[in-house]
């Protein structure tokens, strides 16, 4: 241990305080993270993706489904025109109506036929489906894109707002932790103050303290935070377009452990290195804030 | 060198100047007993000298520095070239007696091993160096008065400030200590001795700043006795 020169920080509650923060910051990150993928990758895959539904009791619907998509692919702009067969339709619609295990019907729903058509630029498919099978229903997806999008947007502005409150509560914390902790040692610093003890010098040391701490705690809450991302993120890989996390079934502490890692690797590596951040940028408010606060408590003394 | 010319110091929120319009000089390594009844304004002086807080008016030089003008940084510099013993002794509570009497040297930057030998050599000379690992609120009066000299001490101050250094201290020790003081005037130290104690007075005569209602009363240390037992009639 280093020899003082000058009165530590009495740290209170403070680790504790920071480990929630960091717990609610890196959820809203994630949520925030979470939002960015699913909204940019559902606006990606609309903007050039139309969607085809052509109902089940169509007169002739198999001679007549072959002729549009003759007709789609003859369509300048239209790079692929894809048939989904029932499982796939299935699947498309599991998060909706639930896995369905018979041999592709539900009991009362006929699925209809689904075309996916992808192209380049803005063709007027809407016209061309209407004049070769007006039964049909076209989806603009990129109208959806688009309202994703502003969701997306939004959903973002929030989980920043989240995160910049969290990080105010943080340096509120600290501040009052390192006010308190200077007003119970009021006489210790008085003293080391009036033997030739520099402001810096007083404040560093209450400063380092307060930055290992807000680190302590903060790693803590990144602990915590592990088990609670893993979860969010099996609970949201059937929306996600990237291949999600083999699950294995947890009976023991080894296959949880697998599925956690399993988890953690699928994880998008931005959301990582912001969570790594997070214990830096704690114990740099930690540093910054005790700092701010003992040096102008310390303008006081003459 | 102290020197201070119509010097007043009014603290705030009192109504009245507890000092007013002191004028002395203490050239560089003299002896000078700070006398007065209680009240007169002694530890305020020592307040002023020891840079816990600045004159409200007047001018006042210490070691060649102009304190009423002086930067933090400077009057930081200059603390650290005096010593003090507080009447109160001022030990941090959560340290040990070895960490607080070495503060001063670490404070200026002295490496760990001459911060200790100096440290220990100092707490030998007041009988001490057996307490070095001890908290001082586990020391008695005295004892805790003798960590508060050697940390006065240490390091040899230009200016050496005591507020009733011996007021908890036995005969000998007392004796001993100011004998400390004259070793230190003849190595070129200034030293202030505030204090009640009119048999060590009588013991080392010596030049007197004598105070009465925060103004100087005279400089001769029967006038500091003479204020001293009128106050207490």
């Amino acid at each position: 241990m280093s020899a003082p020169v000058s009165p530590g920080l009495r740290s209170g509650s403070l680790p504790l305080l920071v480990a929630l923060m960091t717990l609610l910051a890196g959820l809203s990150i994630a949520g925030l993270t979470g939002v960015q993928t699913l909204a940019e990758g559902w606006a990606g895959a609309a903007r050039n993706a139309t969607t085809i539904e052509i109902p089940s009791d169509t007169p002739q619907l198999e001679d007549r489904t072959r002729a549009l998509i003759q007709t789609l692919h003859k369509t300048p702009d239209v790079t692929t025109v894809r048939e989904l067969s029932p499982p796939q339709v299935q699947t498309l619609l599991a998060p909706w109506l639930g896995q369905v295990t018979d041999s592709g019907h539900l009991p009362g729903l006929s699925l209809p036929v689904v075309l996916i058509v992808a192209h380049t630029g803005t063709p007027d498919l809407g016209k061309v489906v209407h004049e070769a099978l007006p039964e049909a229903v076209v989806e603009e997806d990129r109208r959806w894109g688009d309202r994703l999008n502003g969701l997306g947007s939004s959903l973002v502005a929030c989980a920043w707002l989240a995160v910049s409150l969290i990080a105010a509560i943080v340096v509120l914390s600290v501040g009052m932790t390192v006010r308190r902790s200077v007003m119970a040692q009021r006489k210790a610093v008085e003293i080391v103050h009036f033997l030739g003890a520099g402001d810096v010098t007083i404040s560093s040391r209450i400063a380092g303290r307060a930055a290992l701490l807000s680190l302590a705690g903060s790693l803590a809450g990144l602990l915590f935070l592990s088990p609670v991302i893993t979860l969010l993120a099996r609970k949201l890989a059937p929306f996600s377009h990237e291949a999600g996390p083999s699950s294995l079934p947890a009976a023991t502490w080894q296959t949880m452990l697998a599925n956690w890692w399993n988890t953690l690797h699928v994880l998008p590596r931005l959301l990582l290195e912001e969570l790594g951040a997070l214990p830096l940028i704690a114990a740099c408010l930690g540093w910054l804030t005790a700092q701010t606060v003992v040096l102008v408590w310390l303008r006081r003394l003459p | 060198m102290i020197r201070l010319l119509n010097v007043s110091m009014m603290p705030p929120g009192v109504g009245q100047p507890v000092l007013r319009n002191l004028t002395l000089t203490v050239p560089q390594g003299e002896f000078r007993w700070l006398l007065g009844p209680s009240g007169a304004g002694k530890s305020s002086l020592l307040r002023l000298l020891t840079l816990e807080t600045r004159p409200s008016s007047g001018q006042m030089d210490l070691l060649g520095v102009s304190v009423s003008q002086a930067s933090r940084s400077t009057l930081r510099n200059l603390r650290r070239r005096i010593g003090f013993v507080p009447q109160d002794y001022r030990l941090i509570g959560e340290w040990t007696v070895f960490d607080n009497v070495a503060l001063p040297l670490r404070l200026r930057g002295a490496s760990e091993r001459d911060t200790r030998r100096e440290a220990f050599s100092v707490l030998e000379w007041l009988d001490v160096a057996h307490l070095a690992d001890k908290r001082p609120g586990t020391l008695s009066g005295g004892e805790q008065q003798r960590a508060a000299i050697a940390r006065a001490l240490i390091g040899r101050p230009e200016v050496l400030l005591a507020d009733e250094p011996t007021n908890a201290l036995e005969d000998a020790q007392a004796r001993r200590l100011l004998a400390t003081f004259q070793e230190l005037v003849d190595m070129g130290t200034t030293v202030i001795v505030a204090t009640h104690n009119e048999a060590l007075v009588r013991e080392a005569p010596a030049s007197s700043i004598v105070l009465q209602d925060g103004t100087l009363a005279g400089a001769d240390p029967q006038d500091g006795i003479a204020a001293h037992r009128s106050d207490r009639a």
